[in-house]
């Protein structure tokens, strides 16, 4: 069966460059190579094609030991080669039959990835999540939030029996409360967060068997900013994490990242 | 506070959720069907999480099996010089002994 090309990343190929990084490819035997288009080159590896068939990967993308190794390799190779040269990021596992096939995607979205080359030059990938430990917010609330407090007072003037189902009403706008600040807090820090880059996106929350952690996410986003930006950006998280922590916060920057949510090719 | 390296394995959700999610997306040749990263992620962390706990409790035998682990390996090799060395010395010693009580 005839060889596969596993393709990483698109980069960009002008005189007098860094080089890209050599390391070995995903099956750790084939070395890592660029093929060049002009002014762009292909970063890719070459896949044996029996072992890396559609039936092949269909087994293997079941086993988590493999998924879990060759992602972490993925991600690993683009931070790599990132430290090099701006790089257009391809999803896990973009395999190609041959050269003549990967060779026409990239003629096909030639300009696309030009521009997207030019915009990602100097810029960095940092991702957000912010965590509360909700039980904490809503004790909080409880203490210092104006609308509870005023409902508590006009349940303290009622009878017995209404003062139960009012009690439980309470509950629920507290809970409804909590809400509201965990929205207010994150959407106001990241509109903060915003002004320092040129662009974001906010992703999907995870629930807790995601993430393993005891605490709820609440916010989950991703921002693309000039590198000379980033100290500032990074000086406000920090000030924000302090500020935060004792109302049960927590706030977690990671990066830089290859530019995976910024790299839109449609 | 600390910035976290993307690549320590408690980022395993952002790695994931970035690398089968995001990406740019033109699909290549092969078409590999990937679950969905949610479930993904659950398990892989899953797995992590248990190679953790067997450490944990004690459960590391596998790295102090030569077989298994090549530190372990090289710790083994070093600890059989250094007997021979000591068996030869001794073995030296006794020679020496014998040869002494044989001129006698």
């Amino acid at each position: 069966m005839s060889d596969l090309i596993y393709l990483y990343g698109i980069v960009p190929n002008h005189p007098g460059q860094n080089e890209c990084p050599a390391f070995k490819g995903l099956d750790q035997t084939h070395e890592v190579y660029t093929l060049s288009y002009g002014t762009l080159a292909a970063v890719v590896c070459t896949l044996d094609g029996g072992e890396y068939s559609e039936e092949a990967l269909k087994e293997k993308s079941n086993q988590m030991e493999w998924v879990q190794e060759k992602a972490f390799h993925h991600h690993e190779a683009l931070l790599t080669i990132r430290e090099a040269l701006p790089v257009v990021p391809m999803k896990f596992c973009t395999i190609y039959a041959s050269r003549s096939s990967l060779t026409e995607m990239i003629e096909s979205h030639k300009e696309k990835l030009v521009d997207l080359l030019a915009r990602l030059e100097d810029k960095e990938e940092w991702n957000l999540k912010i965590y509360c430990d909700t039980a904490k917010l809503k004790e909080e609330a409880e203490a210092h939030n104006l609308t509870i407090q005023a409902k508590r007072d006009e349940i303290a003037t009622m009878s017995p029996g209404r003062q139960y189902l009012e009690k439980r009403k309470l509950d629920q706008v507290a809970d409804e409360e909590v809400e509201k600040e965990k929205d207010a807090f994150c959407t106001d820090f990241h509109e903060e967060l915003k002004a320092f880059c040129e662009d974001s996106t906010v992703k999907d929350t995870w629930n807790k068997q995601v993430t393993g952690k005891d605490v709820e996410m609440c916010w989950n986003s991703a921002y693309l900013l000039a590198t000379q930006d980033v100290e500032q950006f990074l000086a406000t998280i920090t000030k924000m994490k302090e500020q935060s922590s004792p109302s049960g916060w927590q706030i977690e920057a990671t990066g830089p990242w290859p530019a995976y949510h910024f790299a839109n090719l449609s | 506070m600390s910035i976290e390296h993307p690549t320590q394995t408690n980022s395993i959700v952002d790695v994931l959720e970035t690398v089968l999610d995001k990406g740019v997306v033109i699909a290549g040749d092969i078409r590999v069907g990937l679950a969905d990263v949610e479930l993904l992620t659950i398990k892989i962390r899953l797995i992590v999480a248990s190679v953790d706990k067997a450490k944990e409790i004690g459960m590391d035998w596998w790295e102090t099996d030569p077989f298994l682990s090549s530190k372990a390996a090289e710790d083994n090799q070093q600890e059989l010089e250094k007997e021979n060395q000591d068996l030869q010395n001794r073995i030296e010693q006794l020679e020496r002994l014998v040869e002494g009580n044989q001129i006698k």
